[in-house]
């Protein structure tokens, strides 16, 4: 007799699109290619699909069944599985409100270059001048265009993570239009959501294939591509490699966020959640391969380009030195020029030694690049050069903003479903008064993120308010399916729904090859960061116009070790919590049964 | 004396061009180099006597234009060392005095002044007409009245704003219209007592009393 049925995706397409829109995100483009590049380019396939179909797809699927079975957001789902596992789902929640909280700075900043696009010349293609217009700004000139546009007139970002400035306004009015934006397309739960997945899911494929079309046509392209190919096959006996490639995957699919139990719980009861498991997470990893081939083809432009500019700066170099006319220097036959130069007049190549550079496509081939960097500064590098520059810089970061946004949609939802789950919260405040007070919460505490020293707050957050919670999370949940809840109640749940049993594969899967897997990522982990001494951060040094390493402070690293043992700390508490009242429970109900007995 | 004039005049015959020559150096005059190939590729021309005939005079007219009318003459500018590079050094002397130079400092100003004329000149830019150890003034940056980029947020801005108060109203009013059908359908029910009053009691639900009610309509 419910007075409000839970609400439902219009279709089961809005279900499949909401979850490639959540899973398919900035990782996609800036993670896997870098990956791609460290581990032997074609050959880290290899490593990828095995753990795709051995840990991506079989714990993707696990998640959706939770969520469809028990139509519940993720804290909800794992209280009504066990009462003392009601904590795994807060610790989702909390990792999901971690990750709302710096997500959405992304797309401030992706917004903040997009605006910036609508002029005649882009903003990072050339350096400021000073006052006297003599020179160029000196940040500028010791670092490049892209990099003083980025930490200056984006960021402002100041020395070190102990410097607070002001706030940033022109960010904070980009991120304030961000959380706007989130609220407008959850406003309605579901039911707006899922109008909006049809365009957040699909767009970032059409500009995607503008861009591969663009960037296969670019100078030099092909250079960075076949580099990417070209097997490098010694890398996989590299463990590194494996531990990147499981973790690449079980990142990328969003697992342990709650978003794809709280997605999954909207839907009917018979939806074949199985075929479209398979579905989303083979669209993810294709995307990845698709957007690293792009990626290449760009790199493969700015290394050109940064190669043949390069020669040019050598042959002006030789040409001036040596008086020589300027059809007798070109750019193939330099070397020949400098070793002859060597021998005839060595002296005067000995004077200008200093400024002689080697060349190497190779070399700036090898600048491999991941995150912030490689998104908002190598990119915007190689788009600069590229003809009709405002037009692809718009496309490209509007492309960043979907992928950002739709992977947003699902951090929230993570959030929302769980907290519309207790009634008491449902009955008091309407779903639109709700939506906007998590956003509204969410918004205030961001504007940290946009302060002069707010990019260091930003990585702490990226690096460690997720990972360590998310293998534990994911563990946790795998080892409660397997073996508390166990597999027999589980795999007739899945009957009941699909009308078939999971078939044996998925079966050892869940039982024994998924959980090693996740234990010995969690011990690697665990390794790396003991064996990795004080944790570190990468500082912009204005001076030299290089990010430099530096050591936390003591609060910093306080803060990071709240950061992990807040949300892992939720299962253990909630355990006790459930254990205690349960404890004064069964004496109340046991007296109650004595006096009737009476 | 005839003998005295005609060795004074073969004197001075030799020591002109020397004098000259000893002028132009590059301490009292500016390097210049042209990279007319790098900048026309295909449409580049041929850097011969008549180009540097060119250039002396263009030199001459931004004398003139700083100086304010002084009567600077092609013959004014002495050119030395040239190469292949198509390089050489110039120094700039008095109009009233060849033998006297002008001042470096003087002549640097007045090539800054008509830089940009000189570079139209000759079909180049600031970086391939190079005169060594002047540096270019940079283009100032444009300024705009407001920020571009301020326009484009206040746009998308307006239409977020715009859609979140359409769907926030749009609810509102469906709730309304609702809630006022459902009061009019609890209104003609049975005896009265609206199902509400009752659930929140602790008492048990009697189904069996509901479904009599609706029995007892038919």
């Amino acid at each position: 007799m419910e007075k409000e049925s839970r609400p439902s995706w219009d279709n089961p397409m809005q279900f499949v699109l909401a979850c490639v829109s959540y899973a398919v995100g900035l990782g996609n483009v800036w993670r896997f290619p870098y990956l791609c590049q460290m581990h032997g380019g074609g050959g880290f396939m290899i490593p990828y699909l095995i753990m795709l179909f051995v840990e991506g797809i079989p714990l993707f699927y696990m998640e959706l069944a939770i969520g469809q079975k028990m139509r519940l957001g993720s804290i909800g789902a794992w209280s009504a599985i066990s009462p003392y596992l009601g904590g795994l789902g807060i610790a989702s929640v909390v990792t999901s409100l971690y990750l709302c909280l710096y997500y959405n700075v992304i797309n401030a900043w992706s917004f903040w270059y997009l605006f910036h696009s609508f002029q005649a010349v882009l903003p990072w293609s050339d350096c400021p001048v000073n006052s006297n217009r003599t020179a160029y700004l000196e940040e500028c000139e010791v670092a490049t265009p892209t990099q003083y546009f980025f930490f200056r007139e984006t960021l402002n970002i100041s020395s070190s993570i102990d410097e607070n400035g002001g706030v940033h306004m022109g960010l904070a009015l980009c991120l304030l239009l961000a959380w706007l934006i989130v609220y407008l397309f959850i406003v309605k739960g579901v039911k707006s959501t899922g109008k909006v997945v049809y365009f957040t899911a699909t767009f970032p494929y059409v500009v995607l294939i503008i861009y591969l079309i663009r960037g296969v046509t670019l100078h030099g392209a092909l250079n960075g591509v076949k580099y990417m190919f070209t097997p490098k096959m010694e890398q996989l006996a590299n463990p590194q490699t494996w531990i990147n490639a499981a973790t690449q995957i079980f990142f990328s699919l969003g697992l342990g966020f709650g978003s794809l139990i709280a997605f999954a719980s909207y839907n009917h009861h018979n939806n074949n959640f199985e075929n479209q498991a398979i579905t989303v997470s083979l669209i993810n990893s294709g995307t990845s391969i698709f957007a690293s081939i792009v990626t290449f083809s760009i790199y493969g432009f700015k290394a050109t380009f940064n190669y043949e500019s390069c020669l040019e700066r050598m042959r002006l170099l030789l040409m001036n030195t040596f008086e020589l006319a300027e059809d007798t220097v070109h750019i193939d036959n330099i070397s020949f020029w400098i070793t002859d130069l060597n021998r005839t007049q060595p002296e005067q190549i000995a004077a200008i030694a200093s400024r002689i550079e080697t060349c190497s496509l190779e070399a700036e081939l090898d600048t491999a690049v991941e995150g912030t960097g490689l998104a908002f500064i190598v990119y915007s590098e190689a788009i600069k050069n590229m003809p009709a520059a405002q037009l692809w810089s718009v496309l490209y970061f509007f492309m960043l903003l979907l992928l950002g946004m739709g992977s947003m949609l699902g951090n929230v939802t993570a959030i929302i479903t769980p907290l519309r789950d207790f009634k008491v919260l449902a009955h008091s405040l309407s779903n639109e008064t709700l939506n906007g007070l998590v956003c509204l919460f969410c918004l205030l505490l961001g504007f940290g993120f946009t302060t002069r020293s707010g990019n260091y707050w930003f990585t702490m957050f990226n690096e460690y308010g997720a990972t360590f919670s998310l293998l534990f999370i994911v563990l946790l949940e795998i080892v409660t399916v397997s073996y508390i809840y166990g597999l027999k109640r589980f795999e007739k749940d899945i009957e009941d729904m699909l009308g078939r049993r999971p078939n044996w594969y998925w079966k050892i899967m869940w039982v024994a090859v998924s959980p090693l897997l996740l234990i010995s990522l969690f011990v690697f982990y665990i390794l790396n960061y003991i064996q990795g001494g004080a944790p570190t951060y990468q500082a912009w040094d204005k001076d030299v116009g290089r990010s430099v390493v530096k050591e936390y402070p003591v609060y910093g690293q306080v803060f990071i070790t709240l950061l992990l043992v807040s949300s892992v700390s939720c299962v253990p508490l909630t355990a006790l919590y459930a254990f205690c009242t349960r404890h004064q429970r069964g004496q109340f109900q046991t007296s109650i049964v004595q006096l009737n007995m009476l | 004396m005839w003998t005295v004039w005609t060795v004074w005049m073969v004197w001075m015959v030799c020591l002109v061009p020397t004098t000259s020559e000893a002028l132009c150096t590059e301490d009292d005059g500016y390097k210049v180099r042209l990279s007319i190939k790098t900048a026309l590729g295909g449409d580049a021309y041929e850097w011969n006597e008549s180009e540097m005939f060119f250039f002396k005079a263009t030199l001459a007219f931004a004398m003139r234009t700083y100086s304010g009318g002084e009567q600077y003459d092609v013959s004014n500018i002495l050119v030395c060392d040239e190469t292949l590079r198509v390089s050489f050094v110039f120094v700039v002397t008095k109009p009233s005095n060849t033998s006297e130079l002008v001042p470096r400092t003087e002549v640097e100003n007045a090539i800054k002044k008509s830089r940009h004329r000189i570079n139209s000149a000759f079909l180049l830019t600031d970086q391939t007409l190079d005169f060594v150890g002047i540096n270019p003034t940079l283009a100032a940056p444009i300024q705009y009245d407001t920020p571009p980029w301020l326009i484009a947020f206040g746009v998308v801005m307006g239409l977020v704003c715009a859609g979140i108060v359409a769907l926030l109203v749009s609810t509102f009013l469906n709730k309304k219209r609702s809630k006022k059908s459902a009061d009019e359908e609890e209104a003609g029910r049975g005896n009265g007592i609206l199902c509400e009053s009752i659930r929140g009691k602790d008492g048990l639900f009697n189904q069996g009393l509901v479904d009599d009610d609706r029995l007892t309509k038919l």
